[in-house]
């Protein structure tokens, strides 16, 4: 087990290195220049312009800009933001926080209300609420995340006032502890159902297959013929296997959901990660872009090695591969 | 005295425009303490046939019709509530595919237990696992294979757990589906040879389903030949498998290799094949099922339907040349 997890690390740290390096290239060939968006576009003086660019270490060559960067990142420095001048660090903790709030809560919500509907539907296949359940999770998989939120802000917000509209705390109220968590919790109300009701459907359908052929398994045919009754093969067979798939997709949702939830953030205007990247892009930002890729890759490694070491701790198939005698 | 009387038993599969009968009034009496074996070709319907006595088969997929008389319970007409219990008490099965009869994500004991649980709701634990051991014991598998999972047995031993599981609760019944197909020759000897023993110890009567004439001619008494549902020929094993009456059972041995018997220095023969595949189930001929592929067929054979005729030595042949 110690072997695997350290070659799990190490890959990981290989992976974090390689993305790095594609974020560097990507983001220093994209057109726009951060000084020119800096100084303005009304006439501004060639001699600001190349202070400027001088000051930031754009005049170098991209090679050493890049050696620079991973050294300063070595020493654990991930420069300032070129548009603020604020540590980039800093930025990001601020920014980290709301968008974990509310994708985790989200991708749990998802995860457990999927597959609840997934297992309930493929132990049904071919029946009418099989297929009842099926188009209304295609109806909610065809609509646009920022769409749904739209909707849902005017119907709960602008008709019928029982919710805010967006940020995450209530500025004029300033609440203090338990009060500010009852805030906060009515402000991810929205947002949080937005996400959840587009995660679903996806949940739902992997769930559903994996209970499907679950069922299709010959150990199910064995339990059947020992006289085993029905719910308990269920709940204890079927479950128990159908359950593993949906531990891979927990897993690849919560990496993509951190960005993936932008637009989300966005209509919401919830302080996360997502509309900062957006912000981030279009001031080519580049030491807080690269800054703001590097915790997103370091967080989907952590967040593929948990799931590798969960799906060992479900699966003993896979937990003796990892070590061999 | 018989243990097993299957009385006209259909298998009819309902799919979506027509139906396909997979099992066509099947007959057979199965003696309390003789093994009996069930040949034929795959897709001849006795993988349906024993689905069908264990009430396996989807109500929604396939319509069974007919009778099955274990110790006077029918099988087929009783509810799903009785099925279970006599399922496993009074019969249980060993499936062909050992390695996937198992949950893969639990340990071996588990599934037993359960299955035990299911049984006997008011077994203290502690007697679960000595029955397990116990069991496990029988064939020939340490205790410690409780507490492994099936990833981390071979076939041979899967299937010795899987035997081990049907023997359980000293069924009188026990069907093995294809339960020694899967492995080598050397194991397969191996089981079958342990399980005539355990048989005697434990006074099982065994009905094995396979393909393979050799296991039949092994390991057991009396023969049923199977072809597309139907019963074309029964009898003890030494009649029918060496003298074989019906043109397909004399196909169906044509097609193995001889047994080295003593004293039987004769010319190897070789291999022969039947021409031909199964008819399709969804529209049969109204003669003999099996006349298409026969290498004597006749004309009378292609219209008038053939009925099972009994002859002197004790068996049964569905052929028209025995009058039938």
């Amino acid at each position: 087990m110690g072997i695997f997890i350290s070659r799990r690390i190490l890959t990981a740290i290989l992976c974090i290195f390689a993305a790095l390096c594609l974020n560097f290239i990507i983001i220093h060939a994209a057109p726009g220049d951060p000084v020119r968006i800096l100084v303005g576009q009304d006439n501004p003086s060639p001699e600001v312009i190349e202070a400027l660019t001088i000051k930031y270490g754009l005049d170098q060559p991209q090679y050493v800009q890049f050696f620079r960067y991973v050294g300063n990142l070595l020493r654990g420095d991930m420069g300032t933001s070129i548009y603020t001048g604020e540590p980039v660090s800093l930025m990001i903790l601020r920014r980290m926080g709301p968008t974990a709030l509310l994708a985790l809560t989200a991708a749990v919500l998802a995860m457990v209300i999927g597959t609840a509907f997934g297992i309930f539907s493929g132990r049904r296949v071919g029946s009418k609420v099989d297929s009842a359940i099926g188009s209304i999770s295609y109806l909610f998989d065809a609509m646009p995340g920022f769409w749904l939120g739209l909707m849902l802000i005017l119907i709960f917000a602008s008709s019928l006032h029982i919710l805010p509209t967006a940020g995450m705390v209530d500025v004029r109220a300033d609440h203090e502890g338990f009060l500010r968590a009852l805030d906060i919790l009515r402000h991810m109300a929205l947002p949080v159902t937005t996400l959840t009701l587009t995660l679903i459907p996806y949940y739902m359908r992997i769930s559903r297959a994996a209970v499907v052929q679950a069922l299709g398994e010959d150990f199910i045919t064995t339990l059947r013929a020992a006289g085993m009754p029905e719910s308990k093969i269920y709940r204890t067979y079927v479950f128990r296997n159908a359950i593993l798939p949906t531990i891979t997709v927990f897993g690849i949702q919560m990496a993509y959901l951190v960005t993936g939830s932008a637009i989300v953030e966005i209509v919401f205007s919830w302080p996360g990660m997502g509309s900062f990247v957006m912000t981030a892009i279009s001031r080519r930002d580049y030491p807080l872009l690269m800054g703001i890729y590097f915790i997103l890759s370091i967080s989907v490694a952590v967040m593929m090695i948990a799931v590798d070491l969960l799906y060992s701790a479900m699966d003993p198939r896979i937990r003796h591969t990892g070590v061999k005698e | 005295m018989t243990l097993l009387s299957i009385r006209d038993l259909c298998v009819d599969y309902l799919a979506q425009d027509r139906t396909v009968r997979a099992v066509d009034r099947f007959s057979l009496d199965i003696p309390k303490g003789e093994s009996f074996g069930i040949v034929g070709e795959s897709g001849s319907g006795k993988s349906t046939l024993i689905l069908a006595l264990m009430g396996l088969l989807s109500k929604r997929k396939a319509l069974v019709t007919g009778s099955a008389l274990l110790d006077g319970a029918d099988l087929i007409a009783m509810s799903e509530d009785e099925r279970r219990a006599v399922r496993w008490k009074k019969m249980s099965i060993v499936f062909q595919n050992a390695m996937n009869s198992f949950s893969p994500v639990h340990r071996i004991g588990k599934m037993m237990q359960d299955i035990y649980f299911a049984h006997c709701p008011d077994s203290a634990k502690a007697e679960r696992r000595t029955r397990m051991e116990e069991l496990l014991g029988l064939v020939g598998l340490p205790p410690r294979v409780c507490d492994l999972y099936p990833h981390e047995l071979s076939g041979g031993m899967m299937q010795r757990v899987n035997i081990a599981l049907s023997l359980m609760f000293n069924p009188e019944l026990l069907i093995m589906d294809e339960a020694t197909t899967a492995l080598d020759v050397v194991t397969q000897t191996q089981i079958l040879k342990e399980i005539a023993q355990l048989e005697e110890k434990l006074d099982i009567t065994r009905v094995m389903v396979t393909h393979d004439i050799s296991v039949v001619a092994s390991s057991c008494e009396n023969v049923v030949v199977m072809y597309a549902g139907r019963c074309l020929e029964v009898g003890s094993v030494k009649t029918v498998l060496t003298k074989p009456a019906h043109p397909y059972t004399k196909g169906l041995i044509g097609g193995f290799p001889a047994e080295d018997e003593e004293g039987s220095d004769e010319e190897k023969r070789p291999l022969t094949s039947i021409p031909g595949t199964l008819p399709d189930l969804g529209a049969v001929p109204a003669g003999c099922i099996f006349e298409p592929r026969c290498d004597q067929s006749a004309d009378a054979c292609k219209s008038a339907s053939v009925n099972l005729a009994s002859l002197d030595d004790g068996r049964k042949v569905r052929c028209r040349r025995y009058g039938g």
